[in-house]
């Protein structure tokens, strides 16, 4: 959700940047953010519940295929019905939303990126309040074990040189 | 070479590797504005090239791996074991190179597009900060892949946004199947004027120059394969933690079947980076980048014109103009910025390789180098470059970003050659037979040589110029 949020910040700072109006940035802000937002928190959940493992990369991008097209006709439909605009899309329906569902791939890995880095010290401010991060956070600290034992066997083969050497 | 054991592979299956650092220096100015600016020219069909050259990097990329993963040791210890000098060449190459503050420059001039700022002070600050992060941090490696994956991270996310919203499904079309033009080369493009410059791009498609030799010291610090056996490098301030670096490699025994499944585990790793990380994303990034571009000449046809008639600073300047046009002003902000993102994200990871590399070399070969700790001399290498880079930008000759962008191309396509020859030589004389790459792969490499040495003296000969 944090990702989503984001992205909307992102679109209203660099409308800023450009000059454009203030409803311009809001309305593009919101009908962009909103829908992200509540795509990435949905991830969340369903990787709380298990769905999806950690740091995969197919389910995850399945996903983002649906929603990231989905989140985009949000925001097209939003500012052409705010603005007024003569047509919705610039395309028809399907070619719009294949276009959208391919560009999505691009996405899903940066969303990923981002998300694993940025969700475990999110999780850690949220969990006292919150079950699904108590138990996501305890699936984060499982992978880190697993992480750590891999190292502590690495350490171990160092520490016993092959009697070839 | 002493024989250790071999530490298991992770999952090949992850997200955060060493090829952090090939994305983060592949996705570059070749990615984001040399490549589209060509397809503005000549249209998505010249992308086949780009699709060779990236294809190119990523098998030099497996193959740069074999050596360090088999043995810990970096690809320069390799060519010196084969024949010195060779090792003393990438030495030198790096130094009359990678010394050139170029990335950088180009990021701030498009900072200064946005903010007003003068480049040259965003240019020396950035220096600096890249320095004192790199003092301060306790394993360098660590910070590194932390900061590159978060920059990565909004660029991949940010390019993909501003392309969903300007660009179409008949853009994305064009971008793929041009792809797949083998051979198409307009007449334009065979003239003094532009040949040089895709000789360039092809260099810079994905990391160029000696930034895949980078990779090895990359992968032995995030102790892939038997690099598990050498300590890791750590910033300035934590010198001291710093344990002693062996005199060499180890090698695994590659008659026991188990040593060589784990070696198959580690192989399936580096390919799962090498394809999907690093092919994939590169080319995620230089898709999205290309739509933006198709979507911006659509709007506003004279781009290409612009470009024809003026120099490189100015075909930036049409460009972020061109795709402010195609969507909004903030369209012309985005490229900026983004270009910005990359020039950081380039500092980052070349002044780290830079001081690496040189200080792996001087630790190894120089007589009485040993005295001072890897960090020790990777800090001398790293304050060093960023005080050349001062000097430059504040008294020196650079004829701005640009100029010292064309440099690089230059010197890049001659080192990337040279590095396919020395890989060859190494992994093939220095292995054991049964870790030796087959004979698709050497064909591979062997004709990456011929490529970018092939190129550049066509260039040369044909055109009496290697760059514009």
């Amino acid at each position: 959700m944090a990702i989503g949020v984001i992205c909307g910040l992102f679109a209203a700072l660099i409308s800023t940047m450009g000059g454009l109006s203030l409803g311009y940035q809001t309305t593009s802000a919101v009908a962009m953010g909103v829908p992200m937002a509540i795509a990435g928190g949905g991830y969340c959940v369903l990787l709380a519940l298990g769905w999806f493992q950690i740091g995969t990369v197919g389910p995850m991008a399945a996903y983002w295929a649906v929603c990231f097209p989905l989140a985009r006709l949000i925001h097209e439909v939003a500012m052409a019905t705010t603005f007024d605009y003569d047509t919705i899309l610039r395309e028809p329906l399907w070619s719009f939303l294949l276009f959208q569902a391919m560009l999505s791939v691009g996405f899903a890995i940066g969303f990923l990126w981002l998300h694993e880095r940025l969700m475990p010290r999110w999780l850690l401010r949220i969990e006292v309040h919150n079950p699904f991060a108590t138990a996501l956070l305890d699936r984060y600290s499982a992978h880190a074990n697993t992480m750590l034992r891999r190292k502590e066997e690495r350490t171990a083969n160092k520490e016993k040189p092959s009697s070839r050497s | 070479m002493p024989i250790r054991k071999m530490p298991k592979a992770p999952p090949s299956i992850h997200l955060l590797g060493p090829t952090m650092f090939l994305v983060a220096l592949g996705v570059g100015m070749g990615e984001s504005y040399m490549w589209p600016r060509l397809v503005l020219l000549f249209g998505p069909e010249i992308r086949w090239l780009f699709l060779v050259g990236v294809s190119l990097q990523a098998v030099v990329m497996l193959e740069m791996s074999r050596y360090v993963m088999a043995t810990g040791e970096s690809i320069f210890m390799g060519a010196a074991r084969v024949f010195k000098p060779a090792m003393w060449f990438f030495f030198i190459t790096a130094m009359l190179v990678y010394i050139w503050p170029g990335h950088l420059s180009a990021g701030a001039a498009a900072f200064e597009n946005v903010t007003g700022i003068p480049w040259q002070g965003t240019a020396i600050t950035g220096m600096i900060l890249v320095g004192v992060v790199f003092t301060l941090a306790k394993v360098i490696y660590n910070l590194l892949e932390n900061v590159l994956s978060l920059l990565i991270g909004v660029l991949v996310v940010g390019t993909s946004i501003v392309a969903a919203i300007v660009g179409s499904f008949a853009d994305v079309l064009t971008t793929i199947t041009g792809m797949f033009a083998f051979g198409y080369m307009p007449d334009e493009a065979l003239t003094a004027a532009w040949f040089p410059v895709i000789v360039g791009s092809i260099a810079f498609a994905g990391p160029s120059g000696m930034q895949q030799m980078w990779y090895t010291l990359h992968l032995r610090d995030k102790q892939a394969g038997m690099g598990a056996h050498i300590p890791q490098i750590r910033g300035l301030v934590n010198a001291g933690e710093q344990e002693t670096m062996p005199s060499r490699g180890f090698m695994f025994d590659t008659e026991d079947p188990e040593e060589m499944e784990k070696w198959k585990g580690w192989r399936k790793w580096v390919t799962f980076d090498a394809i999907v990380l690093f092919w994939g994303i590169t080319m995620l990034v230089t898709i999205s980048f290309t739509v933006i571009a198709q979507a911006s000449v659509r709007i506003d046809s004279n781009v290409a014109n612009v470009i024809r008639e003026g120099e490189q600073d100015a075909a930036l300047q049409a460009m972020a103009g061109a795709f402010a046009a195609a969507g909004s002003p903030l369209l012309g902000t985005v490229f900026f910025l983004f270009i910005a993102l990359i020039g950081l994200n380039a500092t980052l990871g070349l002044f780290d390789s830079f001081s690496r590399g040189q200080a792996d070399m001087t630790y190894y070969f120089v007589p009485g180098a040993q005295r001072f700790s890897l960090s020790k001399l990777y800090a001398m290498f790293l304050w060093g470059v960023i005080a050349f880079g001062i000097l430059i930008l504040l008294f020196g000759p650079a004829d701005g970003p640009a100029g010292i962008l064309d440099t690089l191309a230059f010197l890049s396509t001659f080192a990337m050659g040279a590095y396919c020859i020395v890989l060859l030589l190494v992994n093939n004389l220095m292995l054991p037979k049964k870790i030796r790459p087959g004979i698709v792969s050497n064909a591979i490499i062997a004709f990456g040589a011929v490529f970018y040495l092939g190129a550049l003296l066509y260039s040369l000969f044909a055109f009496g110029v290697v760059v514009s």
